[in-house]
């Protein structure tokens, strides 16, 4: 009897296990894996599966067995067997978990600290968040500017980052990693991309009205290719004269509609109305959207609180990004 | 209604005046809450008017201190005052009689009595829990809502800041004014009566305590009329974006604030009942489950919630008194917030827990007809959780950038609350083993616990893993998993609880097949909701967005249809507990043939539960015992309706 219990259960058992594992394995549960951070991530991911799905098995087949086989009609009104508990079998289910949440521990703690690793001679990025945007330095490279995150595939990269108003996260969910930035302190993160391609860094921490829109571009390019940036960056000056540019790398579409920037944002003023508000502020429009821009306080637009759009634009674009910026936002034809 | 049949609403105690003689506006009840709370909103307004006058600071009418000390201080005192749940300490303190043998506030003879301050410790759980449950729909519905904005990608009905309110709302209201109250509620109700007490230790304190609760979640509610909208920061209201808000996140710091009060001040009265009012021969080791489960969520609701109540003042203050806690311009650190809100943020998961697992254990031991298997391991598992829940809270910080050392030691103790979870799960099982089951409501949404909370707890070894939870945090994943631990398992003990004291709390029976296809209903619709957040998370999709990526766009149509399937179960269990109070056939004091004290007095119980102190001799879970007793009572039978 017993033994055609544990037989029956663990069928049950083994079943169980299958169709999990299939749903495990079946479904691509983790994105594509482009830094050798994300691959060791999904290496953890693998060894907490195989012990979860065991357990699973174990405890929802003891389950099933159990409504199958010691249901109870309501008129029956017997009672069980009085088994008040069982020191050894007590052990055993301490004992046991005990020791695999300790493998996971450790597995866990040895991942953590290569993923933490730079090795020799990382490069070195420096990564900058605000209400809504991001931009990118590369203290390597002259401290160029960039509102794009673009990175040689194979190097190790250390970001070092840092928030100018509330927290914002970092990150790039195929690469893995994930970090804070936190007004007042200094963080780091290590990322080693794998794989060229494009991908997209979004803010994971709620950071007000213009959260879920807070991404940026991400590209990962070859050795040569950066170098190729690299310079066309400093030849241009940064993201230079082209209005359109500063518009999406500065990030005005997280907050902002436009039409011809093809955003629609909805948490600032709808910039395809700028003529008709400069009309009411009683302004000249290309004045009005540089003072708007500079100083965002000074003018609202009707509808719109203060406090919500950046103060810094002033400062952390250059005078002529801006002055492209007006001429795009002015109905400069394309 | 639960109402104690009785041939006179006069309990003829005492000589006193008769409590009712006083006008409307004077007697203790709404409307003198109503004008109270007025008068006591204008002595804020003057006293923030009046000190800025003085100081001659300009302007003197500044709406935003006015409101925060007029109307979420003053006010809600005032409220208090005026329905009554000062009247017998202010008799007491200014030398008037009291009345300290007249019950008049005692135990409900009319559905009228659960709208007044009432100390009967059964009244003031079903008050608990009708209230709980108003914030619930509404919290249901705000949830309904934004999974409509969510059904597309972009935006759709509502504006981002309707979003994130409906989403801060959405919890807020669900932790602090649903879940936490709502188990306070069923202990209420059950615990004095399992110890074989007449009532609780402080029965005026605990009627205060629950006073506090509609104030804190209508405080909540009010927010989505201030200026600037509701507080939009998510419950967990990070410094310095909480600090830089509009005005209506300070409805959330009060709101906290009554709501904190109201959880350590019932905690301190179960602490006090549990330690000095069991039955003769209770002992520790004798106590059912349920009971250590309430003294254990006491425990940490005692040490922890003063630590969210700091937390929300240092906040409120950096913005109100430009104090700069946590404004790094001013010297303050940003993450001290977060180390102060998870260290009451974490025990509070246990606290919105444990008492699920004593509601479970009661009802798999009785519906399986077995002892509890290892009943003292059961009681120690709690503890240990109770020890190891202080020592865990910056799991929730891995990617904060607090010191890099804290990391693999929080992991490690995380990793261990899995070890006496484990054992009651293991305990749960070997219970059911070889039992008789029945699989009632309660014993199907027990089940379906396990279960639920199975895979909630394995998708928590996940997060405990420090380089899995650095790409999972933020994201969908954690969505998934606090709902598979606090709907899976914290709701579906509530509804168990319900359904198995139901018979007691009211007198009749609620509908089997009304309660199986609630809980067949809730069962699906809530995997099916939930369950695809797990991927949505891994993937890529953050939580708290009101916008996502395209390629997202038909899993997240599919929760939506998924979640108004969820919200729409709930009418089943409304109906059912609404029509079967009125009209349900009347119950018998002990439907499920249970050994613990409360089912061995009349349902609904006496006033004063017990004529006689019962004596307790045996442990609480004797099923299958030839001849065993958990306790004596009078005459060895139930006693008869009501006689008090």
């Amino acid at each position: 009897m017993r033994r055609g219990a544990i037989v029956r259960i663990t069928g049950i058992g083994i079943v169980i296990a299958i169709l999990v594992f299939l749903v495990a394995y079946l479904i691509p549960w983790l994105p594509t894996p482009a830094s050798e951070q994300m691959k060791r991530i999904e290496h953890v991911y693998w060894f907490v599966t195989v012990i979860c799905i065991f357990i699973f098995a174990l405890v929802i087949s003891v389950l099933v067995y159990s409504v199958l086989n010691f249901r109870s009609p309501p008129e029956d009104e017997s009672d069980g067997p009085s088994i008040h508990g069982n020191t050894g079998l007590e052990i055993v289910w301490t004992v046991v978990p005990a020791i695999l949440v300790i493998a996971i521990g450790v597995v866990s703690a040895i991942v953590l600290s290569q993923n933490g690793n730079a090795g020799t001679n990382p490069m070195t990025i420096k990564v900058f968040a605000q209400q809504f945007s991001w931009r990118f330095e590369y203290p390597g490279s002259n401290n160029l500017k960039s509102y794009e995150l673009v990175m040689p595939v194979d190097r190790n990269i250390t970001f070092k980052m840092n928030s100018a108003d509330v927290i914002h996260s970092f990150w790039i969910p195929a690469m893995g990693q994930k970090q804070d930035l936190v007004p007042g302190i200094d963080t780091s993160i290590v990322i080693t991309p794998t794989r060229t391609g494009t991908f997209t860094l979004v803010c994971a921490e709620l950071c007000g009205l213009g959260h879920a829109t807070m991404r940026a571009p991400v590209r990962v390019v070859s050795q040569s290719d950066f170098a190729a940036w690299v310079k066309d960056q400093q030849g241009s000056g940064g993201t230079g004269t082209d209005g359109a540019a500063v518009f999406s790398s500065a990030g005005c579409g997280a907050c902002h509609t436009f039409t011809p920037a093809g955003s629609k944002g909805a948490v600032g003023p709808n910039l395809d109305n700028v003529a008709a508000d400069a009309k009411k502020a009683g302004e000249v429009p290309a004045a009005y959207v540089k003072e708007s821009i500079v100083d965002p306080n000074k003018v609202l637009a009707p509808g719109y609180a203060a406090g919500v759009m950046p103060g810094n634009f002033g400062d952390s674009l250059s005078a002529k990004e801006i002055a492209a910026l007006v001429t795009y936002l002015t109905g400069a034809k394309q | 209604m639960s109402v104690v049949e009785h041939s006179s609403p006069d309990l003829g105690h005492g000589s006193g005046a008769p409590p009712h003689r006083r006008g409307i506006l004077m007697r203790p009840g709404f409307v003198r809450g109503i004008w109270c709370f007025a008068l006591f909103f204008l002595i804020g307004l003057y006293l923030v008017a009046g000190v800025r006058w003085l100081a001659g600071w300009d302007p003197v009418y500044d709406w935003n201190i006015i409101v925060l000390v007029g109307g979420l201080v003053m006010g809600p005192v005032g409220f208090l005052l005026g329905i009554g749940a000062f009247d017998y300490w202010l008799y007491w303190v200014s030398g008037r009689p009291t009345r300290p043998d007249d019950h008049a506030n005692h135990g409900a003879y009319s559905w009228k009595d659960y709208f007044k301050v009432n100390t009967d410790h059964k009244v003031i759980g079903v008050q608990y829990l009708a209230t709980t449950f108003v914030f619930f729909v509404l919290g249901g519905l705000m949830a309904m809502l934004f999974r409509a904005e969510l059904a597309q990608p972009g935006m759709q009905f509502m504006d981002t800041q309707t979003y994130n309110g409906l989403v801060s709302m959405h919890a807020a209201l669900m932790i602090f004014v649903f879940i936490i109250p709502a188990f306070a509620g069923l202990a209420n109700f059950a615990v004095p009566l399992m110890l074989g007490a007449p009532d609780m230790a402080f029965p005026r304190l605990n009627a205060l305590s629950f006073w506090f609760l509609p104030i804190a979640g209508t405080m909540f509610l009010a927010s989505f009329l201030a200026p600037g909208g509701a507080f939009a920061t998510g419950w967990t209201s990070y410094a310095p974006l909480a600090s830089e808000q509009p005005i209506g996140q300070v409805f959330f710091n009060m709101g906290v604030q009554w709501a904190g009060a109201s959880s350590i001040l019932t905690a301190l009265n179960f602490l006090v009942t549990i330690i000095t009012m069991r039955a003769p021969g209770m002992t520790f080791w004798r106590m059912p489950l349920l009971v250590w489960a309430n003294f254990t969520t006491s425990l940490l609701v005692v040490i922890a919630t003063p630590f969210i109540a700091g937390s929300q003042f240092f906040v409120m203050f950096d913005r109100v008194l430009h104090t700069s806690f946590f404004v790094p311009e001013g010297g303050g650190y940003v993450l001290g917030y977060q180390h102060i809100f998870w260290f009451y943020s974490h025990p509070a998961v246990y606290i919105m827990i444990l008492p699920g697992f004593g509601i479970i254990s009661e009802i798999i031991s009785v519906m399986s007809r077995k002892p509890i298997f290892g009943y003292r391991l059961m009681a120690i598992s709690l503890l240990g959780i109770l020890v190891l829940g202080f020592s865990v809270w910056a799991h929730h910080m891995f990617v904060a950038g607090m010191a890099d050392w804290l990391r693999v030691p929080m992991m490690i103790s995380t990793l261990l609350i899995a070890v006496p979870t484990g054992v009651k799960v293991f305990s749960w099982l070997a219970t059911l083993w070889e039992g008789r089951i029945h699989l009632n409501t309660p014993m199907l949404f027990a089940l379906g616990f396990i279960s639920m909370f199975l895979i909630g707890g394995l998708s928590g070894i996940y997060l405990a893993s420090v380089p899995i939870t650095i790409h999972a945090s933020d994201t969908y994943f954690i969505v998934a998993h606090i709902h598979y631990v606090l709907f899976g398992g914290s709701v579906l003990t509530i509804f168990a609880g319900i359904y198995y004291w139901f018979p007691k709390m009211t007198g009749r029976m609620y509908s089997e097949r009304l309660g199986k296809l609630h809980f067949w209903l809730t069962f699906v619709s809530f995997n099916l909701t939930f369950f695809p957040m797990h991927w949505v998370g891994l993937v890529g999709m953050p939580r708290r967005v009101a916008d996502y990526s395209d390629r997202f766009a038909n899993i997240n149509l599919f929760i939506t249809i998924s979640s108004f399937a969820l919200g729409a179960s709930v009418v089943v269990f409304f109906y059912n507990v609404i029509v079967s109070w009125a009209r349900g056939p009347i119950a018998e004091s002990n439907p499920w043939r249970a050994m613990t004290l409360e089912w061995q007095v009349s349902s609904p119980p006496p006033v004063f539960n017990f004529d006689e102190i019962p004596q307790v001799v045996g442990g609480p879970y004797e099923y299958g015992v030839p001849g065993a007793r958990h306790a004596i009572l009078s005459g060895g039978a139930a006693p008869a309706e009501a006689t008090v």
